[in-house]
C-alpha cells in the first residue's frame, strides 16, 4: 500500500503542479507518463467502494464478524461484548431496576392506594363515599340578596 | 449535574488518548456509563420544582426526560457511526466522535440551564457541531445547501430571541427561570409587546419545526450522516419544544390570542407534511417529514398551555425521539448496503433480512402510534386537550392520525414487503452491531409503557 502510494505521489504532484500553472488538459495525465497514469487506477483485484469495503464481504475473512471492527476479529468480538454488557446488562437492566425502585414521587401511588382502601372501607360500612358538601354549610355566611 | 457533565467532558481525553484499535470500544463503554449515571436524575428530590445542586444547572421533571434521552443517544450515535466512519484516518474518526461529544455537552447544559441566557447560548452552540457534521460528513453535494438552510433558518429565528431576552432582563432584572416562574403576569398591550412575544417564540417554532418554517429540516436530516440525523431528530428538535415550554410560563396573557395562528399552522402542518410523506420516494426524506408532522402535534399541544397538553407534548417528544432515531438507523442500514435512499431500490427486504423486518415493523408501528406505546399516549393526550380547547381541531388531528398511519404502513410495506428485486438479493447480512442498535432504541420505548410517569413533566 505504501509502495503504491510512493509511486503515485510523484505523478500526482507533477499533475497538480502542471494544472496549477494554468495548463488545461482534458485528461490530467501527459503522454509520457502513461505508465504512471495506469497506476492512478488501483489495479488490486478487489475494487474498493466508497466505504473502503472491498467487494469481498468481511464475513469471508471473519465468519463471526459483528460489525464493529473490520480488520481485527479480537477487537471486534470484545467491542461486541462490551457494547452488549454496558448497553443491556448495565444501562438497561441495572438502570431499569433503579428506575423501578424509585420512591413514590408526590405520593401519587400512595394516594391511589389510600383512596381504594377508603372506598372499600366506606362501602363495607355502608356510608356514603363522599359528602355532597365540601364545606360545612352552617359555617358559610352568604350576603343577603338585594345588596350590591 | 456535574456527575454527568464531568464524565462527558472526560470523554474528550478518552477519545484522543485511546489507541486506534480500541477507540470505538472505549467511547461506547464510557458513554453507556454516562447514560447509566444520567438515570439518577430521575430521582427528583423535591416534591415539585427544581432539583438544584447549584444556581446555574438544575433539573426538573420537564428537563429530566430530555436529559436522559440526550445521554442515552450518544452511545447509540457512536454505535451507528462505527461502520461508515471506519475507512477514514484515525484522527478524523476522533474528530467525528469529539463533535458528537461536544454536542452532548452543549445539550446537557442547555436542558439543565436555569438561566435563559445560558439556555440561549447553549441552544446556539449546538448549531456548530451539527453544522460541521452535516457539511463535512454528509454524502451528497446538497449537504452544503442543507447546512446553509439549517444554520440560517435557526439564526434568523434566534436573533429576535436574543433581543427579547435582553428586553426581559431589562424589565424584570433577572432571567433565572427559577425566579421568573413566580413573577407577576406582565402587562402587555402595545404592538411592541406583541413583537416581543413573537420574538420569544419564533426561534423555538423554527427549531421544532413549525410548518411554514420547516424547510430546513428535510434538507438537514437527509444530508446528514446517520449520527447527525439521529441527534437532529431525537434531541435538537426537542430543544425547540423545551424552549417553548419554558418561555410560555412568562408569556401570558398575550398567548391567549397570539397563539392562534401558530396552533392552526401546526395542525395544518400535520396534514400537509403527512400527505407529503405519502408521496416521497426518498426514504430519509419520508422520515424527516414524519418528524415535522409529529412535532406539529407537539407544538399544538404546547401552544394551548393546558396541563394535559404539556404532558402529552413531553411524552410525544421522548417517544418520537427514540422512534425517529430508530427509523433513521434502519434507513442507514439500507443506505450502507445499497448506497441509495430511493425506496423502490430497496424493497422486499423482509425476505433477505427477516430479523431486521421485525425492527422495521416495530419502529413503524410505534411511528403510527400503536397502543400501548407512549407515542399513542402522547398523541392522545394532545388530541384530547386540543379537542377541549376547540372541538373543531378533531377534524385536523383525526385526519392527521389517519395519514400518519397511512404513511407509516406505506414505509413498512414499501421497504419490507413485495418481491425482492434481483439486484439486492446478494446484500451483505446484518451485523450484530446493527441489531444491538435497534434493540437499544426499542427497549426503552417498551419499558416506558410500564412507567410513563417519568415523562409526565410538571403534572407529576
Amino acid at each position: 500500500m505504501a509502495s503504491r502510494l510512493s509511486r503515485i505521489w510523484p505523478a500526482l504532484s507533477r499533475v497538480r503542479l502542471r494544472s496549477a500553472l494554468g495548463c488545461r488538459c482534458v485528461s490530467q495525465t501527459t503522454k509520457s507518463s502513461a505508465a504512471v497514469a495506469s497506476d492512478l487506477q488501483p489495479v488490486s483485484p478487489a475494487a474498493q467502494d466508497s466505504h473502503g469495503h472491498t467487494e469481498v464481504s468481511p464475513f469471508e475473512k471473519n465468519p463471526d464478524f459483528h460489525g464493529f471492527h473490520h480488520q481485527d476479529s479480537f477487537v471486534d468480538e470484545w467491542n461486541m461484548r462490551l457494547a452488549f454488557f454496558f448497553g443491556i446488562s448495565v444501562a438497561i437492566v441495572i438502570g431499569g431496576t433503579f428506575i423501578h425502585y424509585l420512591p413514590d414521587h408526590g405520593m401519587r401511588q400512595w394516594a391511589r392506594r389510600e383512596a381504594e382502601r377508603l372506598i372499600k372501607q366506606r362501602e363495607a360500612d355502608g356510608l356514603l363515599l363522599m359528602s355532597e358538601n365540601y364545606y360545612d354549610p352552617s359555617k358559610i355566611v352568604l350576603p343577603s340578596s338585594g345588596e350590591e | 449535574m456535574l456527575k454527568v457533565l464531568i464524565p462527558t467532558i472526560m470523554l474528550f481525553p478518552t477519545i484522543w488518548i485511546s489507541s486506534p484499535k480500541w477507540l470505538w470500544t472505549t467511547t461506547t463503554a464510557h458513554s453507556l456509563l454516562i447514560a447509566l449515571i444520567s438515570l439518577t436524575w430521575l430521582k427528583w428530590t423535591s416534591e415539585a420544582g427544581w432539583t438544584a445542586s447549584n444556581m446555574y444547572l438544575a433539573t426538573d421533571p420537564l428537563s429530566t426526560p430530555l436529559l436522559v434521552l440526550t445521554c442515552w443517544l450518544l452511545p447509540l450515535m457512536i454505535l451507528a457511526s462505527q461502520n461508515h466512519i471506519n475507512p477514514e484516518p484515525v484522527n478524523r474518526q476522533r474528530l467525528y466522535i469529539s463533535l458528537l461529544v461536544s454536542l452532548q455537552a452543549f445539550l446537557i447544559m442547555a436542558f439543565g440551564a436555569t438561566e435563559l441566557i445560558m439556555f440561549y447560548i447553549m441552544f446556539e452552540a449546538t448549531l456548530i457541531p451539527t453544522l460541521i457534521i452535516i457539511t463535512r460528513w454528509g454524502n451528497q453535494t446538497e449537504r452544503l445547501n442543507a447546512g446553509t438552510y439549517f444554520l440560517f433558518y435557526t439564526l434568523a429565528g434566534s436573533l429576535p430571541l436574543l433581543v427579547a431576552l435582553l428586553l426581559l432582563q431589562q424589565s424584570t432584572g433577572t432571567l433565572s427561570m427559577m425566579i421568573l416562574q413566580y413573577s407577576q403576569p406582565l402587562t402587555l398591550e402595545s404592538w411592541g409587546h406583541k413583537f416581543w412575544w413573537a420574538g420569544c417564540l419564533i426561534a423555538f417554532l423554527v427549531k421544532m419545526p413549525l410548518y411554514g418554517v420547516h424547510l430546513w429540516l428535510p434538507k438537514a436530516h437527509v444530508e446528514a450522516p446517520v449520527a447527525g440525523s439521529m441527534v437532529l431528530a431525537a434531541v435538537l428538535l426537542k430543544l425547540g419544544g423545551y424552549g417553548m415550554m419554558r418561555m410560555m410560563v412568562m408569556l401570558d396573557p398575550l398567548s391567549k390570542e397570539l397563539a392562534y395562528p401558530f396552533i392552526i399552522l401546526a395542525l395544518w402542518g400535520i396534514i400537509m407534511t403527512g400527505s407529503i410523506c405519502l408521496r416521497q420516494t426518498d426514504l430519509k426524506s419520508l422520515i424527516a417529514y414524519s418528524s415535522v408532522s409529529h412535532m406539529g402535534l407537539v407544538a399544538g399541544g404546547i401552544l394551548i398551555q393546558t396541563p394535559w397538553g404539556f404532558t402529552g407534548a413531553i411524552i410525544l417528544m421522548i417517544a418520537h425521539g427514540l422512534i425517529s432515531s430508530a427509523l433513521f438507523c434502519l434507513a442507514n442500514t439500507a443506505y450502507e448496503r445499497t448506497h441509495s435512499r430511493t425506496m423502490v431500490l430497496a424493497r422486499g427486504l423482509q425476505m433477505i433480512f427477516p430479523l431486521t423486518a421485525v425492527w422495521w415493523f416495530a419502529a413503524n408501528l410505534a411511528n403510527l402510534a400503536l397502543p400501548p406505546l407512549p407515542n399513542l399516549m402522547g398523541e392522545l393526550m394532545i388530541i384530547t386537550s386540543l379537542f377541549s380547547w376547540s372541538p373543531w381541531t378533531i377534524a385536523l388531528t383525526g385526519v392527521g392520525t389517519l395519514i400518519t398511519a397511512g404513511y407509516s404502513l406505506y414505509l413498512f410495506l414499501m421497504s419490507q414487503r413485495g418481491p425482492t428485486p434481483n439486484h439486492i438479493v446478494g446484500l451483505p447480512p446484518f451485523h450484530t452491531r446493527e441489531h444491538l442498535l435497534m434493540v437499544m432504541h426499542l427497549i426503552p420505548v417498551v419499558l416506558l409503557i410500564t412507567k410513563p410517569e417519568l415523562m409526565w413533566g410538571w403534572c407529576y
